[in-house]
């Protein structure tokens, strides 16, 4: 009963840190599968995300009115701010190494060269916060962090498992971006846009969709996610400004684990690494965590190299 | 309607097009044709944009083309049926043609354009929620003209449609043009390198080789033309 119990438990936490990486995980894939853009900065966006979302709570929001809500609050305010980032960024350096600017270099250059870049501004994010940061952890308090619902198991008179009120509220929040960003690539005509830039970019300009803008919007969309999924997940992870690090190869294993490119596989991808992450303590030392993550992706990736939603359209 | 003069366009250093001047009248059915790295591609690209010509002017309806950025040329009423067709491959055939229809015009006779579509291409609303990356090479073709349309243009460009297609699949593609121009009096801007077929149907023709128009003229003048009927018609 206490193993049920406790697996259950270790369940819950799983799916809880599932929805956080399935939520980074659908951003990095939106760059990626819309501008073929490789983002090494995704990590550290997370991590300027998590810093606005602390400034926005302890400065902007008075807690008087806001009561516990504050840091959820703080989190979705997060997205207009880092999507106006991510447009300028896009705007000013990333467009200069990919899509349409670089289809004047060849192919590999480009691509080189957009590698570079991205792992230029992770660096620079990464140290531009240390500078004016400083390197101690930084955490937004809430109160809901520190208590949960107890739902009673109905096994005996006295198992329960608990619903931390901070993660479940995140997890819900969430899961409904997600869906809500899937809405809008699939369904809506800027969306889909998007997607037919992304497919081909010169016939797209042939319909007279502006291919610079549909790729500096994907970027800008990438980093407003990267940036709530970090203010969610400040609630209850210290922030510093090295902690992308971590994050940006659980974001990658995710992605790929899914299916490159698909936004429905990011999110299964990052919700099967949260999984296997707590799950893996039931068996072994809490140290192997993410030795058991990537064990489980090479296993994955052997039966099906092209990921859970990996899909090929080309005519056979 | 389009008025290219003396255009030049040189890739690094090979020059590709060497001083062309094309005219097209509202209405009118014109043929540009020519072997292959003749530069009819590279003609296309330049009046859409996505190659620059470093001489030479382009007026569309009076508009100078230079002044906009490509994206804004479709939607002046021109659309671009590209070589080997580049449909969107992974959205369906139906979110295909609601691209085309990204242009104001296009937006505005979305119903009508779709009901003629279907009407045209049974076959494409047979097929509307397929990935078009699954479509046969002829489909293909079929929803790029269609996305082409849906966009409700004022001049219609096909580069080399009949590329890759079985002769049977060509004339139903073929057919599906001449029956646009006649019947919707869309004025059509045809690229081909299969000369009798494309010369068929239209009001006037280019003859382009190495860059440069070396003949030009009414169907029945480059028919009767020695040269044409050799070179190209094989008789
Ligand atoms: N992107 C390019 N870079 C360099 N040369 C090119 C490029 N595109 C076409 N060319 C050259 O320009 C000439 C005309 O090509 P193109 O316009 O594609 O001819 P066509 O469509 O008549 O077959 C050819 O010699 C071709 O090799
Ligand atoms: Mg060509």
């Amino acid at each position: 009963m206490i193993f049920v119990e406790q697996a259950l438990q270790t369940l819950v936490a799983g799916l809880s840190v599932g929805c956080i990486y399935g939520l980074l995980c659908v951003g990095l894939a939106l760059i990626f599968g819309i501008m073929r853009v490789i983002n090494f900065a995704q990590g550290d966006l997370m991590m300027v995300g998590m810093y606005v979302a602390i400034f926005v709570a302890s400065f902007v929001l008075p807690p008087a009115v806001f009561g516990v809500a504050t840091p959820f609050i703080a989190a979705l305010l997060v997205v207009p701010v880092m999507f106006i980032f991510g447009y300028l960024l896009s705007w000013v350096l990333i467009s200069r190494t990919a899509g349409l600017k670089a289809a004047s270099l060849t192919e590999g250059d480009a691509h080189q060269a957009q590698l570079i870049l991205s792992l230029g501004l992770a660096l620079i994010l990464q140290n531009g916060a240390h500078i004016l940061l400083g390197s101690s952890p930084a955490a937004m308090i809430s109160p809901l962090s520190s208590s949960a619902w107890e739902v009673p198991l109905l096994i005996d008179d006295f198992s329960a498992i608990f619903f931390n009120k901070a993660r479940t509220v995140n997890a819900v929040i969430c899961v409904v971006i997600s869906v809500v960003l899937f809405w809008f690539i699939q369904k809506t005509r800027i969306g889909k846009s998007l997607r037919a830039a992304a497919s081909n970019s010169e016939a797209a300009i042939y319909m007279g969709i502006n291919v610079s803008k549909a790729h500096n919007i994907a970027f800008a969309l990438g980093t407003a996610i990267a940036g709530i999924a970090g203010g969610l997940l400040v609630i209850y992870y210290p922030v510093q400004p090295h902690v992308g690090v971590d994050f940006v190869i659980i974001m990658y294993a995710g992605v790929v684990l899914g299916g490159m490119g698909s936004i429905v596989g990011a999110f299964w991808g990052g919700m099967t690494i949260g999984l296997v992450q707590q799950l893996s303590t039931l068996f072994v030392p809490i140290q192997l965590q993410n030795t058991a993550i990537f064990v489980v992706f090479l296993f994955v990736l052997l039966i099906k190299p092209e990921g859970f939603f990996g899909r090929t359209v080309e005519r056979a | 309607m389009l008025r290219i003069d003396q255009l030049n366009v040189t890739y690094g250093g090979l020059q590709a097009l060497d001083g062309i001047s094309i005219d097209v009248k509202a209405g009118e059915f014109v043929a540009v044709v020519g072997p292959n790295g003749a530069g009819k591609t590279t003609l296309f690209k330049s009046i859409s944009g996505t190659v620059i010509p470093w001489r030479g002017t382009m007026l569309f309806d009076g508009v100078d083309l230079a002044t906009l950025a490509a994206y804004e040329r479709p939607h002046l009423g021109i659309a671009h049926v590209p070589e080997g067709r580049k449909v969107f491959s992974g959205m369906t055939v139906f979110e295909n043609l609601e691209m085309g229809a990204s242009t104001e015009e296009g937006r505005r006779r979305w119903n009508d354009t779709l009901d003629l579509l279907f009407t045209m291409f049974p076959r494409l609303k047979d097929r509307r929620d397929q990935y078009a990356g699954t479509l046969s090479g002829g489909e293909q073709q079929m929803l790029a003209i269609g996305r082409g349309l849906a966009s409700a243009p004022k001049l219609l460009m096909l580069d080399e449609p009949s590329m890759g297609l079985s002769p049977s699949m060509t004339d139903v593609i073929f057919d599906a043009v001449a029956k646009i121009h006649k019947e919707q009096g869309l004025t059509i801007l045809l690229v081909e390198q299969r000369v009798a077929e494309a010369l068929e149907n239209c009001d006037h023709a280019y003859v382009l080789e190495t860059g440069r128009v070396v003949l030009q003229g009414s169907l029945e003048e480059l028919s009767s033309d020695d040269r044409v009927r050799r070179a190209y018609l094989g008789l």
